[in-house]
Order: structure tokens, then C-alpha cells, then sequence
């Protein structure tokens, strides 16, 4: 039996522990569960100090001496600060020096809000700019989009695209005007297909969610049929 | 006294009242004989490429031979069933293309790493046996790591690329040296000398990296892209990071395993003039001949499959409510 065999026979056990939840509560799955749990957390802590804190910390505050493929890096000493601020986060345990936790969650946050400002707007500023469509064709060339089409121009069938695109975005900003009581029945359409719209959107996202979740479950049978025992058991394909 | 006579079920109530266990068992074995279905008999289903997959993958058919690409490959065998169909895809093309590229995680997922080069280990092996090069670690790609902060990450590499990847990998037959010494890397100085930045994730990471990236215009052959960060997402993340796909912030979106299905689709056909919406006149040549579909087509029937199976259940309960209804008089 070789190893890759094993690893796989593991992983089909751990599937079908971790998938007997879906019968009933049962040792079994609280015993892959933990497993699971412990793996991961061990697996964190190695890979965070062999893949993140020994190149980013540690080398670089103790240098190295000249190898073959590098000359002597000097090392930069101010790094040792950061152990005694790393470590302060862990007085969150403790009643009368929890105050000192306060530090880096701090150094932390200040340095989030910081960023926040110019990341929203990155992030949002393109999308108001995106948001503004025109709606007004201006080629009598076709009703669809060529595959050779004229620079600038829009098209009918884009304008339709349009269209719906700036009914759905207003009607569903006028649906969160909360405050204010519509009394015209054009504001009360809207805000009632804004809901509507809202709605479909809903749907079209939990559709994909579906997606992904039933996904997830295939990968696993593809696992036990074909990666387990068809290849792995049958030597096949 | 007591009676174990209970009044019999109507139709309806039975459509209603099917277990939990039953449900789970019929979806397990549809999955299954759909999952077996189209291993046995090699099913291609066809697909219609959308804007965001044609968009990625006319981007990634387009940038100069030995290029450097980044993935930041965020996820883990969680989201193996969409995420590694998708990064196995973009994998095959890199590699046909001889394009360079360093993997890394910058989302704190500290199995992200090593799920990525367990992948490219693959890949590589798949390559070997139908006679293609090996893509040779270190030359050809680099391992990057873990960076466990993506905020920070992010804007360390705008400020000065260099000093924010300060990490080491392994040239072959030599100890761990610095990765700027690395063919991959040695040509890189600032982050618009990345040829593409390509995001692989299950989680908000997109919405990190929009905010803080920014790269100049740059023209690929016949493509011009407004940016160079492109995202391969899970079907969760795939509404709120389309956004960012229509609004320009990325070149392309692949979403989910209909994406996965999407790009190997197009390894297969490439692009036809007049098929791309965004770059019309464009024509790309597939890969003809060579193995395209991969994961996500094997996946695809199972897709259909269970999704069929939901719809079927959900029409089922509401007809039995429907049925129940009638016969109670309008009351539940």
C-alpha cells in the first residue's frame, strides 16, 4: 500500500465522518471534527512561523552571515520591538493588565481607518462613475452591436440594456428612502418595484449560493468515486 | 387509551413530509451516478462564455511570453470543487504560454500556500506524462508564501514591491535564497512591471485588493486593459465582485464552476470574431488537440444534476401545500 494511497484512504475516512452529521448527530463526526479542528490549528502555527514570521521577522532582525547565494545582511535590531507589542494582545486574558491588550488592538485599528478613506474611495468612486449610462442611441446602423462597431457608439440594443439597467438602479435607491412618506403614486411604484427588484436580485444571489454549497458536495463524491476508488483502488484512468 | 392508529396522510402531506436523511440520500446518489456518469462516458456539455470569463481569459492569452504573472491564490481544498477547477484552468494556460508567475497568500489562510503548490505539483505531473516541459520551480515559478495581513500587503507593494516581498524559496539543488534572484522575479521593480495580478479567492479579498491596487492602462496585443487585477471566485462572491467587473476595476471575472467550465470551454474553442462583447474584432486560438476539459467539466453534469433535484423538491413541496390546501379548505 503507498503512501498516496494512505492519504487518500485518510480523506475518505474523514469525508464520510464529517458527512454522517447529515444522518445524525453522532461520535464519529465530533471525533473528525476535533481531528480537523487540531490539525488546523497546529498547521496555522507552523506555517505562520515557517512561511511568514522566521523571513519577515526574524532573519531580518538577526542578518545573516555570507552563503553561496548571498553576502552578509546586516541585521536590523528595531524588529525586537515588535515582539513585546505582539505579545501585549495576549493581556486581553488577564483582569488587571488588560488595559495593556488596548495597545496593538489600537496600533491596529488606527492603522485600518487610516486606509479606509481613500480605499472606499477606490473602491465605490468607479462604481458611480460606471453607474452613469446613456440612453440615448446614437447610430441608425443595426439594431445590435456589429462585430466590427463604430468607436463610441451606442447602440439600440445596448440602449435597451441600458435602460434597465438605470430603471433597476433607481427604483431600488428610491425603495431606501425610508424617511420620507411617498404620498404620489409615481414614488409609491417606485419604491414598490425598487422591492421587487430588490427581490429578483436576492434570488439571482442565493441561486448562486446554492451553486456553490451543492459544489462543494460534487468535489467530495469526485473524491470518493474517482480520486479514491477508481484511481485510487482500481489503479484506473 | 392510547392508539397507534394515526389518521392516514393525504397525497399532499406526503409530498411535504419527506425526511431530512431521504432528501440527502437522493442528492448523494444523483451526484454520485451524474459525477460517475460523465467520467465513464467523457460528457462535453455545452457552454456560452459570458463577458467576464472571455474578458479573463482573452487578458491571460494575451500577455508577452515570459511575462511575470502574480496569483494571490487565497483559497483552500474547502472550495476545492469551484476554486481548483478555476486555478487548475488558469495553470494550464500560464504554462502553455510560458508565463512565469509567483503564487502566494495574502489572506491569513495559512493552508492557502501549500494548497496551491499541491495544485501546481499536479498540473506539473499531468504535463510530464503527455510529453510537455516541466515547469521548473524557482526558473519558472516561485512560492511567495504566506502574508497574513492582505491590507497591509497590498499597500507595502504599491509603496515599493521589493521590500514588500521580502521572503526566500528554493532554487533547485541549492539552500532557500531570496526570490528577487529568481528568473520570476529578478525584472520586477514596481508593480506595474507585473504582467497580470490574478486573485483566486473565496472571501472578500477582491474588495481589498480594488481598494488598494492600482496599475497603469496597458495594451496586450489587441487588448487594452484598464487594469491588471483580474479575480477567479467562488459562485458565493460572484454578484458583488461582478460589480467591480462591470464597473472596469477588473479585467475579467471567472465565478464559480460554471466559470471554471467557462475557461476550459474557451481553452478548447478560443475566441471567434464578433463572440468577445467587449473586444469585438478580437480572434484567439484555442488549444485544439490538448487536454482543456479538465475538473470543471466533470463537475458540470453533477451541477445540472442537482440543481434539476432542487427544483424538482422545491416544486414537489409546493404542490403538496397546494394540494393539502384544497382539500383542507384553505387553511393550512
Amino acid at each position: 500500500m503507498d503512501y498516496s494511497f494512505i492519504k487518500l484512504t485518510v480523506g475518505l475516512i474523514a469525508t464520510i465522518g464529517l458527512y454522517s452529521i447529515l444522518y445524525r448527530e453522532n461520535k464519529f463526526y465530533r471525533l473528525t471534527e476535533h481531528i480537523f479542528v487540531g490539525l488546523a490549528a497546529g498547521w496555522s502555527l507552523v506555517a505562520l512561523w515557517t512561511v511568514t514570521l522566521k523571513d519577515m521577522w526574524w532573519s531580518k532582525m538577526m542578518g545573516a552571515e555570507a552563503s553561496e547565494t548571498s553576502g552578509v545582511v546586516a541585521g536590523y535590531w528595531p524588529y525586537v520591538f515588535l515582539l513585546p507589542i505582539g505579545l501585549m494582545g495576549y493581556f486581553v486574558f488577564n483582569r488587571k493588565h488588560s488595559w495593556m491588550s488596548r495597545i496593538p488592538i489600537g496600533i491596529i485599528l488606527g492603522l485600518v481607518v487610516g486606509q479606509e478613506a481613500g480605499a472606499w474611495l477606490k473602491r465605490d468612486l468607479p462604481q458611480i462613475e460606471a453607474a452613469m449610462k446613456p440612453i440615448v442611441p446614437n447610430t441608425e446602423v443595426g439594431f445590435f452591436v456589429p462585430t466590427d462597431p463604430v468607436a463610441g457608439a451606442l447602440y439600440p440594443s445596448q440602449m435597451l440594456g441600458n435602460i434597465i439597467f438605470l430603471t433597476t438602479m433607481l427604483t431600488v435607491l428610491s425603495y431606501f428612502l425610508f424617511s420620507f412618506d411617498f404620498k404620489t403614486k409615481f414614488m409609491q411604484k417606485s419604491t414598490l418595484t425598487g422591492r421587487w427588484l430588490l427581490m429578483i436580485g436576492f434570488g439571482a444571489i442565493f441561486g448562486n449560493t446554492v451553486m456553490t454549497r451543492f459544489t462543494l458536495l460534487i468535489d467530495r463524491m469526485y473524491f470518493v468515486w474517482i480520486e479514491w476508488l477508481i484511481q485510487g483502488v482500481f489503479k484506473m484512468g | 387509551m392510547a392508539t397507534n392508529d394515526p389518521t392516514p396522510r393525504s397525497f399532499g402531506q406526503r409530498l411535504q413530509s419527506l425526511s431530512r436523511q431521504t432528501v440527502y440520500l437522493i442528492l448523494i446518489i444523483v451526484v454520485s451516478a451524474s459525477v460517475l456518469i460523465s467520467k465513464f462516458m467523457g460528457l462535453t456539455l455545452p457552454n456560452k462564455p459570458g463577458a467576464g470569463s472571455q474578458d479573463f481569459f482573452a487578458a491571460i492569452m494575451a500577455i508577452p511570453e515570459g511575462s511575470t504573472v502574480f496569483i494571490q491564490s487565497d483559497v483552500t481544498n474547502s472550495t476545492r470543487g469551484e476554486s481548483a477547477g478555476q486555478f487548475e484552468a488558469l495553470l494550464r494556460i500560464l504554462m502553455r504560454r510560458n508565463i512565469k508567475f509567483a503564487v502566494f497568500c495574502a489572506s491569513g489562510e495559512p493552508q492557502a500556500p501549500q494548497v496551491a503548490i499541491d495544485v501546481i505539483a499536479r498540473i506539473n505531473a499531468q504535463r510530464i506524462a503527455n510529453g510537455e516541459r516541466a515547469y521548473e520551480r524557482w526558473n519558472d515559478w516561485v512560492s511567495l508564501g504566506l502574508f497574513p495581513d492582505g491590507r497591509a500587503t497590498a499597500k507595502a507593494m504599491m509603496a515599493n514591491l521589493r521590500t514588500a516581498i521580502d521572503k526566500k524559496d528554493t532554487p533547485p539543488g541549492k539552500p532557500p535564497t531570496d526570490v528577487w534572484q529568481s528568473p520570476v522575479m529578478e525584472k520586477l521593480k514596481v508593480i506595474d512591471d507585473i504582467g497580470l495580478y490574478i486573485l483566486v479567492t473565496a472571501s472578500k479579498t477582491s474588495d481589498i485588493l480594488v481598494e488598494r491596487l492600482k496599475f497603469a492602462p496597458v495594451t496586450y496585443g489587441d487588448v487594452p486593459l484598464r487594469t491588471k487585477l483580474g479575480c477567479m471566485v467562488t459562485g458565493v462572491m460572484g454578484p458583488e465582485t461582478n460589480n467591480y467587473y462591470r464597473s472596469s476595476q477588473i479585467f475579467g471575472v471567472v465565478i464559480g464552476l460554471n466559470g471554471a467550465v467557462e475557461i476550459e470551454h474557451l481553452m478548447e474553442n478560443g475566441i471567434k470574431p464578433g463572440q468577445s462583447e467587449t473586444y469585438r474584432s478580437l480572434s484567439i486560438e484555442g488549444f485544439k488537440g490538448m487536454q482543456n476539459y479538465a475538473r470543471g467539466m466533470a463537475y458540470y453534469l453533477a451541477l445540472h444534476t442537482a440543481m434539476g433535484l432542487l427544483i424538482v423538491l422545491v416544486i414537489m413541496g409546493n404542490v403538496g401545500m397546494w394540494l393539502t390546501r384544497r382539500q383542507t379548505g384553505g387553511g393550512a
